[in-house]
Protein backbone atom coordinates (compact mmCIF):
# COMPACT_ATOMS: atom_id res chain seq x y z
CA UNK A 1 0.00 0.00 0.00
CA UNK A 2 2.60 2.27 0.69
CA UNK A 3 4.75 1.57 -2.22
CA UNK A 4 1.84 1.87 -4.12
CA UNK A 5 1.72 5.35 -2.38
CA UNK A 6 4.80 6.16 -3.23
CA UNK A 7 4.73 5.29 -6.44
CA UNK A 8 1.75 7.71 -7.48
CA UNK A 9 3.68 10.81 -5.42
CA UNK A 10 6.87 9.82 -7.40
CA UNK A 11 4.88 10.45 -10.92
CA UNK A 12 2.91 14.11 -9.75
CA UNK A 13 4.27 17.61 -10.03
CA UNK A 14 6.24 19.27 -7.00
CA UNK A 15 2.65 21.81 -6.59
CA UNK A 16 0.79 18.32 -7.02
CA UNK A 17 2.32 17.12 -4.01
CA UNK A 18 2.25 20.64 -2.30
CA UNK A 19 -1.26 20.46 -2.60
CA UNK A 20 -1.61 17.09 -0.78
CA UNK A 21 0.49 18.16 1.43
CA UNK A 22 -1.16 21.52 2.46
CA UNK A 23 -4.12 18.87 2.66
CA UNK A 24 -2.00 17.01 5.64
CA UNK A 25 -0.43 14.29 3.38
CA UNK A 26 2.88 13.66 4.72
CA UNK A 27 4.06 10.83 2.54
CA UNK A 28 3.60 13.72 -0.15
CA UNK A 29 5.59 15.83 1.46
CA UNK A 30 8.13 12.92 1.90
CA UNK A 31 8.64 13.07 -1.71
CA UNK A 32 9.20 16.44 -2.36
CA UNK A 33 12.29 16.04 0.45
CA UNK A 34 13.36 13.26 -1.09
CA UNK A 35 13.55 15.58 -4.75
CA UNK A 36 14.79 18.71 -3.39
CA UNK A 37 17.17 17.15 -0.17
CA UNK A 38 20.35 17.09 -2.10
CA UNK A 39 19.59 20.57 -3.47
CA UNK A 40 19.30 22.16 -0.16
CA UNK A 41 21.85 20.25 2.10
CA UNK A 42 24.23 21.30 -1.18
CA UNK A 43 23.37 24.96 -0.76
CA UNK A 44 24.07 24.60 2.68
CA UNK A 45 27.19 23.23 2.71
CA UNK A 46 28.06 25.60 0.23
CA UNK A 47 27.14 28.59 2.48
CA UNK A 48 30.22 26.88 4.98
CA UNK A 49 27.96 24.31 7.15
CA UNK A 50 29.37 21.24 7.93
CA UNK A 51 27.86 18.51 6.56
CA UNK A 52 26.53 16.92 9.59
CA UNK A 53 25.16 20.57 10.35
CA UNK A 54 24.16 21.52 6.93
CA UNK A 55 21.81 18.22 7.38
CA UNK A 56 20.31 19.14 10.52
CA UNK A 57 19.74 22.57 9.12
CA UNK A 58 17.96 20.68 6.20
CA UNK A 59 15.82 18.77 7.68
CA UNK A 60 14.75 21.77 10.27
CA UNK A 61 14.27 23.69 6.87
CA UNK A 62 11.68 20.77 4.93
CA UNK A 63 10.15 21.06 8.60
CA UNK A 64 9.21 24.48 8.93
CA UNK A 65 8.34 24.37 5.20
CA UNK A 66 6.13 21.58 6.18
CA UNK A 67 4.67 23.85 8.84
CA UNK A 68 4.02 26.66 5.98
CA UNK A 69 2.82 24.67 2.80
CA UNK A 70 -0.05 26.28 1.90
CA UNK A 71 2.27 29.67 1.67
CA UNK A 72 3.75 28.61 -1.17
CA UNK A 73 1.58 28.44 -4.11
CA UNK A 74 3.65 27.80 -7.34
CA UNK A 75 4.59 30.56 -8.04
CA UNK A 76 7.97 29.87 -8.21
CA UNK A 77 9.87 26.60 -7.76
CA UNK A 78 9.51 24.47 -4.57
CA UNK A 79 12.81 23.80 -4.68
CA UNK A 80 13.56 27.66 -4.62
CA UNK A 81 11.62 28.40 -1.71
CA UNK A 82 12.49 25.92 0.43
CA UNK A 83 16.07 26.73 -0.14
CA UNK A 84 15.31 30.52 0.82
CA UNK A 85 13.49 28.99 4.16
CA UNK A 86 17.15 26.74 4.58
CA UNK A 87 19.26 29.26 3.90
CA UNK A 88 17.07 31.76 6.45
CA UNK A 89 17.43 29.36 9.02
CA UNK A 90 21.13 28.50 8.65
CA UNK A 91 21.62 31.73 9.18
CA UNK A 92 19.68 32.65 12.12
CA UNK A 93 21.49 28.97 13.79
CA UNK A 94 24.75 30.66 12.77
CA UNK A 95 23.19 34.40 14.65
CA UNK A 96 22.63 32.00 17.79
CA UNK A 97 25.38 30.69 18.38
CA UNK A 98 27.33 34.18 17.47
CA UNK A 99 28.87 32.85 14.30
CA UNK A 100 27.20 35.64 12.14
CA UNK A 101 29.56 38.48 13.87
CA UNK A 102 32.48 37.08 12.27
CA UNK A 103 31.55 37.40 8.78
CA UNK A 104 30.82 41.49 9.52
CA UNK A 105 34.74 41.85 11.27
CA UNK A 106 36.15 39.38 8.63
CA UNK A 107 39.22 41.07 6.70
CA UNK A 108 40.20 40.02 3.41
CA UNK A 109 41.84 37.15 3.85
CA UNK A 110 40.62 34.82 0.88
CA UNK A 111 43.43 33.02 -1.10
CA UNK A 112 44.29 35.19 -4.02
CA UNK A 113 42.47 34.34 -7.26
CA UNK A 114 44.67 32.35 -9.54
CA UNK A 115 44.48 32.92 -13.43
CA UNK A 116 41.44 30.98 -15.13
CA UNK A 117 42.00 28.40 -17.78
CA UNK A 118 40.65 25.14 -19.24
CA UNK A 119 43.77 23.76 -17.49
CA UNK A 120 42.76 25.44 -14.40
CA UNK A 121 39.35 24.42 -14.72
CA UNK A 122 37.87 23.09 -10.93
CA UNK A 123 34.34 23.23 -9.69
CA UNK A 124 31.97 25.24 -8.14
CA UNK A 125 32.40 23.92 -5.05
CA UNK A 126 36.37 24.03 -4.88
CA UNK A 127 35.76 27.52 -6.44
CA UNK A 128 33.47 28.63 -3.41
CA UNK A 129 35.96 27.34 -1.01
CA UNK A 130 38.83 29.88 -2.13
CA UNK A 131 36.61 32.69 -1.15
CA UNK A 132 36.47 34.38 2.23
CA UNK A 133 33.54 33.23 4.04
CA UNK A 134 31.96 36.83 3.43
CA UNK A 135 32.32 36.21 -0.53
CA UNK A 136 30.92 33.10 -0.28
CA UNK A 137 28.33 33.28 2.09
CA UNK A 138 27.02 36.36 -0.14
CA UNK A 139 27.15 34.72 -3.30
CA UNK A 140 25.87 31.73 -2.34
CA UNK A 141 22.86 33.46 -1.01
CA UNK A 142 22.35 35.53 -3.73
CA UNK A 143 23.05 33.34 -7.05
CA UNK A 144 22.27 29.61 -4.76
CA UNK A 145 19.67 31.14 -3.07
CA UNK A 146 17.95 33.25 -5.08
CA UNK A 147 17.73 36.15 -2.39
CA UNK A 148 18.52 39.22 -3.63
CA UNK A 149 20.98 41.44 -2.41
CA UNK A 150 18.91 43.91 -0.06
CA UNK A 151 17.54 40.59 1.00
CA UNK A 152 20.87 39.03 1.59
CA UNK A 153 21.65 42.31 3.46
CA UNK A 154 18.76 42.04 5.71
CA UNK A 155 19.31 38.00 6.58
CA UNK A 156 23.10 38.69 7.12
CA UNK A 157 22.58 42.27 9.13
CA UNK A 158 25.20 44.01 6.87
CA UNK A 159 24.87 46.74 5.29
CA UNK A 160 23.72 46.66 1.42
CA UNK A 161 26.69 47.97 0.19
CA UNK A 162 28.85 45.66 1.97
CA UNK A 163 26.76 42.90 0.50
CA UNK A 164 27.40 44.06 -3.02
CA UNK A 165 30.97 44.36 -2.45
CA UNK A 166 30.97 40.80 -1.39
CA UNK A 167 29.20 39.93 -4.07
CA UNK A 168 31.09 41.43 -6.76
CA UNK A 169 34.93 40.56 -5.33
CA UNK A 170 33.27 36.72 -4.77
CA UNK A 171 32.42 37.05 -8.13
CA UNK A 172 35.80 38.42 -9.75
CA UNK A 173 37.61 35.48 -7.99
CA UNK A 174 34.80 32.42 -9.21
CA UNK A 175 35.57 34.05 -12.56
CA UNK A 176 39.16 33.68 -12.21
CA UNK A 177 39.15 30.07 -11.19
CA UNK A 178 35.93 28.72 -13.45
CA UNK A 179 36.84 27.59 -16.56
CA UNK A 180 34.33 29.73 -19.68
CA UNK A 181 32.14 27.12 -20.33
CA UNK A 182 30.74 27.24 -23.97
CA UNK A 183 27.36 26.89 -23.05
CA UNK A 184 27.40 30.53 -21.85
CA UNK A 185 25.32 31.50 -24.35
CA UNK A 186 22.35 32.57 -22.54
CA UNK A 187 21.58 36.27 -22.08
CA UNK A 188 19.42 38.07 -19.76
CA UNK A 189 19.70 40.26 -16.52
CA UNK A 190 19.06 38.74 -13.10
CA UNK A 191 16.77 40.72 -11.17
CA UNK A 192 18.78 41.51 -8.23
CA UNK A 193 19.11 44.91 -6.71
CA UNK B 1 27.51 41.09 -21.30
CA UNK B 2 30.17 38.48 -20.25
CA UNK B 3 29.07 39.67 -16.57
CA UNK B 4 25.69 38.57 -16.82
CA UNK B 5 26.87 35.42 -18.99
CA UNK B 6 28.48 34.73 -15.99
CA UNK B 7 26.08 35.19 -13.89
CA UNK B 8 23.49 33.10 -15.42
CA UNK B 9 26.38 30.21 -15.70
CA UNK B 10 26.62 30.46 -11.63
CA UNK B 11 23.30 30.33 -11.58
CA UNK B 12 22.84 26.83 -13.33
CA UNK B 13 25.86 25.61 -11.70
CA UNK B 14 23.87 26.18 -8.60
CA UNK B 15 20.98 25.10 -9.40
CA UNK B 16 22.65 21.81 -10.69
CA UNK B 17 23.39 20.18 -7.26
CA UNK B 18 24.34 16.20 -7.84
CA UNK B 19 21.52 13.76 -5.72
CA UNK B 20 23.57 12.44 -2.88
CA UNK B 21 23.80 9.06 -2.33
CA UNK B 22 22.01 8.80 1.01
CA UNK B 23 18.81 11.44 -0.97
CA UNK B 24 15.99 8.72 0.21
CA UNK B 25 17.36 8.23 4.40
CA UNK B 26 17.83 11.89 4.43
CA UNK B 27 13.50 12.16 3.14
CA UNK B 28 12.65 9.91 5.38
CA UNK B 29 14.28 11.73 8.77
CA UNK B 30 12.18 14.17 7.73
CA UNK B 31 9.02 12.05 7.08
CA UNK B 32 10.01 10.41 10.61
CA UNK B 33 10.17 13.99 12.12
CA UNK B 34 6.82 15.08 10.72
CA UNK B 35 5.04 11.99 12.11
CA UNK B 36 6.57 12.28 15.60
CA UNK B 37 5.61 16.49 15.63
CA UNK B 38 2.47 14.99 14.38
CA UNK B 39 1.45 12.48 17.35
CA UNK B 40 3.20 14.71 19.95
CA UNK B 41 0.48 17.44 18.50
CA UNK B 42 -2.53 15.06 18.88
CA UNK B 43 -1.42 14.49 22.27
CA UNK B 44 -1.31 17.34 23.39
CA UNK B 45 -4.51 18.48 21.59
CA UNK B 46 -6.49 15.50 23.22
CA UNK B 47 -4.64 16.53 26.76
CA UNK B 48 -5.87 20.14 26.21
CA UNK B 49 -8.76 19.02 25.33
CA UNK B 50 -9.09 17.16 28.12
CA UNK B 51 -7.87 20.06 30.44
CA UNK B 52 -10.29 22.28 28.92
CA UNK B 53 -13.41 19.64 29.72
CA UNK B 54 -11.87 19.29 33.36
CA UNK B 55 -11.76 23.38 33.40
CA UNK B 56 -15.61 23.73 32.05
CA UNK B 57 -17.06 21.21 34.41
CA UNK B 58 -15.45 22.46 37.53
CA UNK B 59 -16.59 25.70 36.37
CA UNK B 60 -19.81 24.44 35.64
CA UNK B 61 -19.93 22.91 39.41
CA UNK B 62 -18.03 25.56 40.75
CA UNK B 63 -21.08 28.62 39.85
CA UNK B 64 -23.81 26.69 41.68
CA UNK B 65 -24.60 24.50 39.03
CA UNK B 66 -24.63 21.28 41.79
CA UNK B 67 -27.96 23.19 43.50
CA UNK B 68 -29.44 24.65 40.30
CA UNK B 69 -29.59 20.97 38.84
CA UNK B 70 -30.76 19.37 42.07
CA UNK B 71 -34.19 21.80 41.78
CA UNK B 72 -33.69 21.46 37.92
CA UNK B 73 -33.94 18.06 37.93
CA UNK B 74 -36.84 16.92 39.62
CA UNK B 75 -39.01 19.32 37.59
CA UNK B 76 -36.76 17.68 34.47
CA UNK B 77 -37.37 14.37 35.26
CA UNK B 78 -41.56 14.94 35.55
CA UNK B 79 -41.42 16.41 32.06
CA UNK B 80 -38.97 13.81 30.60
CA UNK B 81 -41.41 11.17 31.89
CA UNK B 82 -44.47 12.97 30.86
CA UNK B 83 -42.78 13.25 27.23
CA UNK B 84 -41.17 9.82 27.67
CA UNK B 85 -44.57 8.59 28.03
CA UNK B 86 -46.63 10.32 24.92
CA UNK B 87 -43.73 9.38 22.45
CA UNK B 88 -43.29 5.59 24.30
CA UNK B 89 -46.37 4.47 22.40
CA UNK B 90 -45.10 5.29 19.14
CA UNK B 91 -41.38 4.38 20.31
CA UNK B 92 -41.36 1.75 22.32
CA UNK B 93 -37.58 1.50 22.57
CA UNK B 94 -37.20 5.07 24.59
CA UNK B 95 -39.55 4.18 27.19
CA UNK B 96 -36.29 1.99 28.20
CA UNK B 97 -34.66 4.94 28.65
CA UNK B 98 -34.12 5.70 32.73
CA UNK B 99 -36.27 8.90 33.20
CA UNK B 100 -35.07 10.75 36.47
CA UNK B 101 -32.44 13.20 37.79
CA UNK B 102 -29.68 10.34 36.39
CA UNK B 103 -30.47 11.28 32.83
CA UNK B 104 -29.82 15.18 34.07
CA UNK B 105 -26.62 14.27 35.42
CA UNK B 106 -25.94 11.85 32.29
CA UNK B 107 -26.62 14.43 30.04
CA UNK B 108 -24.75 17.32 31.98
CA UNK B 109 -21.84 14.51 31.87
CA UNK B 110 -22.08 14.56 27.85
CA UNK B 111 -22.05 18.46 27.79
CA UNK B 112 -18.89 18.85 28.99
CA UNK B 113 -17.70 15.80 26.60
CA UNK B 114 -18.87 17.60 23.46
CA UNK B 115 -17.53 20.92 25.40
CA UNK B 116 -13.89 19.42 25.52
CA UNK B 117 -14.23 18.30 21.41
CA UNK B 118 -15.46 21.75 20.75
CA UNK B 119 -12.57 23.08 22.45
CA UNK B 120 -9.96 19.87 21.19
CA UNK B 121 -11.19 20.62 17.47
CA UNK B 122 -10.92 24.62 17.99
CA UNK B 123 -7.13 24.20 18.88
CA UNK B 124 -6.64 21.69 15.96
CA UNK B 125 -7.93 24.18 13.86
CA UNK B 126 -5.45 26.80 15.46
Amino acid sequence: MAGVQQLRHASLHDVELAGLAAAGDRRAFGELARRHGSAVRGLLRRMGAPSAEADDAAQDAFVAAFERITEFRGEGTFAGWVKKIAARLYLRRLQRARRLRDLAVEADDAPAATGGGAEDRIDLDEGLKALGPAERMCVTLCFGAGLSHAEAADALGLPLGTVKSHVKRGLERLRARLAPSDSDTLEGRRGNG
Amino acid sequence: MAEVEFERRLERMFSEAPELPDAQAFASRVERRLDRGWTTRRWLIGVAGVVGGLVGAAQLIMSNFLSQVESASTGSAKVLSVGLSEVAPRIEWMATLPSGPGLVWVASALAVVALGFALTRVIGEI
